[in-house]
């Protein structure tokens, strides 16, 4: 039955639960905090129940996350409408409540009564003025709760409520951030003939959030190039962004066009994720690099700096957001050549965006930033000079491309995994890069087929079921192109009928062929000479 | 990714021509093989692979061409390789002497 409590005892209960809730106990993970809590107020009101209910992430419903007396409660899931019966109308009133009558017309959850409930008292959680949930506890007896116990019941709930609050805060943070971690490519693809270079921040006031990039080949040998932004804040943002950059990546895979690639996104999101909004730069690469096509959805236009010219913003149409208003008729795009030297950098509004400055002035100061520098160190100056040592309200994505110099193209290196997969990557790097030796379309292809023999060799024969890598060198040396294949497996003899026939392929496209097997893998070298009359 | 597509002409019950079109390597060889050699029955005589549209092969489609001409032989069938001069297809199909068990067309 229901202890009254008198004054003097207060102050010593209370010490009881502030051993719960201080230093102690401050590494404890909020369930076994929670389950420890109750236990001690179910005691010190002499009650046979107490039970936490938290407001899930849609802000709609009370689910059961903690109980002593009635851990079914937990283990069934029991939720809570907010504002219907006891726990919900707590929840959305934010007052303390006391019942006698336990029965379907007062409380939502049958397990209630079923367990021979009879009087309830109930507080809500509410910490920073975010509703956070419920705390309540019951008895078996009928007698009523006294306004003492409802009192002391707050002075717990409202500790209750911090510590939930500061841990649940920590828990998003870092799945929020753990996610951004697992989304965010953890290499950039390599791209014959391109330099990319990123940065991504999370905000110090949100945490990880809703921005993104992405880059990634199309099996067309196009490459697509997003940055976007989920509006809105921490782990919500973040769970949201995974599913749109997941929708855009599929609708990047079965349309070429970018503006047909946003209205089907955003048809998508109006859809399945209709209080969103989100903010994209969705841009194509040709397969020859020549040119970018690229349309905006209420995103910042990138910056493009040219050799000898200063950066400025891409004369770009900026469409509306994915998710917001009525859906435009018809987005636009705009075609971006891409001569030697081109940059193009992305990003989010995180990066130009400061209380103390301007939007204005920010795109003044990226544009006098932006250089056709290595993309490595332009994403370091980038974010020195925007950012500095200033503490940023929101996560910030860079995303850099440049288009090297032919100069720096007499030599190019790749590293792929060993498998088939790969073959179309390596043909799409050596279509672009042999043009930029002077090699004639009858060079080209025999080299493709040629250096296609020695990737499928160690691809087929080099490794075991761990697989490995294939390191391709490619040098103009002229009038010679080199193109080196390399592993570190150790070969084995080719099985099946119809095999061995790559090698002589291999010698009657090229002019010389030599293979160095060491202890350490393999080496193939490919040697043409060219004929000196491009096509 | 390595994308071939391939589509079956019927000409009379007789012949059968198989037009080719895309790449063919050691990423989906297995699956063009299974489609080509899927689309002969065993009552034709003439099977025509027409490898106009094919802008990459190399051993691993060879591998492929090699094997449906002797299959071929077996049927006692005639197998025809449709790949037009100067076509990428020609010169890896010529080098490989596909001509010793094929007729090679322009």
């Amino acid at each position: 039955m229901p202890s009254s409590v008198e004054p003097a005892d207060i102050a010593d209960r209370l010490r009881r639960i502030e051993a719960v809730t201080d230093n102690a106990l401050a590494e404890l993970e909020l369930e076994q905090l929670l389950a420890e809590l109750l236990a001690r107020v179910k005691e010190l009101l002499g009650a046979d129940t107490a039970t936490v209910l938290l407001v899930d992430s849609g802000g709609h419903h009370l689910v059961a996350s903690a109980s002593s007396g009635m851990e079914e409660e937990v283990r069934q899931g029991v939720r809570v409408p907010v504002g219907e019966g006891f726990a919900g109308r707590i929840a959305a009133s934010r007052t303390p409540m006391v019942i006698q009558q336990v029965d379907s017309t007062t409380v939502v959850n049958p397990l209630l009564w079923e367990k021979g409930v009879r009087s309830l008292a109930g507080v809500p959680l509410v910490a920073g003025g975010d509703m956070v949930g419920v705390l309540h506890v019951g008895t078996f007896d009928p007698t009523p709760f006294s306004e003492r116990d409802v009192e002391f019941l707050q002075v717990v709930g409202d500790r209750v409520a911090l510590a939930t609050h500061t841990r649940l805060t920590r828990t998003e943070r870092a799945a929020a951030a753990a996610l951004q971690r697992t989304l965010l490519p953890a290499k950039l693809p390599q791209i014959a003939g391109l330099e990319l270079s990123s940065r991504y921040v999370p905000g110090e006031a949100g945490g990880a959030s809703g921005d993104w990039y992405d880059v990634f080949t199309l099996p067309s040998g196009w490459l697509c190039v997003t940055v976007g932004d989920v509006v809105g804040r921490g782990l919500a943002a973040a769970t949201i962004m995974s599913r749109v950059r997941t929708a855009t990546r599929s609708y990047a895979l079965d349309s070429g066009e970018p503006t047909a690639v946003l209205s089907k996104l955003d048809a998508h999101i109006r859809h399945f994720e209709p209080q969103t909004m989100t903010t994209i730069a969705y841009a194509v690469l040709e397969p020859s690099l020549e040119r970018m096509h690229i349309s905006l959805a209420g995103h910042l236009s990138p910056v493009l700096a040219l050799p000898d010219r200063k950066a400025e913003l891409l004369d770009v149409p900026i469409d509306p957001p994915i998710g917001v208003g009525s859906a435009p008729l018809q987005r636009r795009s705009a075609t971006i050549d891409l001569p030697e030297g081109a940059t193009v950098l992305f990003y989010t509004d995180g990066l130009v965006e400061r209380r103390d400055r301007g939007l204005d002035e920010g795109l003044r100061l990226l544009c006098d930033t932006v250089t056709t520098d290595s993309t490595e160190r332009l994403c370091s100056t980038v974010m020195s000079r925007m950012v500095g040592s200033d503490p940023t309200d929101d996560d910030i994505a860079v995303l850099a491309i440049r288009k090297r110099l032919t100069d720096e193209l007499r030599t190019l290196e790749l590293e792929l995994d060993a498998v088939p997969e790969v073959l179309a990557d390596v043909r799409a790097a050596l279509r672009r890069w042999l043009p930029t030796t002077g090699a004639t379309a009858e060079e080209t292809a025999d080299l493709l087929v040629a250096v296609g023999e020695a990737c499928s060799n160690v691809i087929e024969h080099a490794y075991g079921p761990l697989g490995g890598k294939i390191n391709l060198r490619f040098e103009a040396e002229e009038p010679e192109v080199v193109v080196t294949v390399a592993d570190t497996g150790r070969w084995r003899q080719a099985r099946g009928a119809h095999r061995g026939r790559g090698t002589a392929l291999m010698r009657q496209l090229s002019d010389n062929v030599t293979f160095e097997h060491t202890a350490g893998g393999t080496l193939v070298r490919i040697r043409k000479t060219l004929s000196g009359e491009p096509a | 990714m390595t994308v071939a597509n391939i589509e079956v002409l019927t000409r009379d019950p007789e012949t059968i021509e198989i037009a080719i079109t895309g790449e063919i390597d050691l990423s989906n060889a297995d699956v063009v093989r299974d489609d080509i050699f899927a689309a002969i029955g065993n009552h034709l005589v003439t099977v025509r692979l027409n490898l106009a549209g094919v802008t990459y092969l190399d051993s691993a489609g060879l591998r492929i061409l090699f094997s449906l001409a002797e299959r071929l032989r077996l049927l006692q069938a005639d197998c025809q390789i449709l790949a037009p001069e100067g076509s990428t297809s020609r010169r890896v199909v010529e080098l490989a002497g596909l001509d010793t068990l094929a007729r090679i067309l322009p």
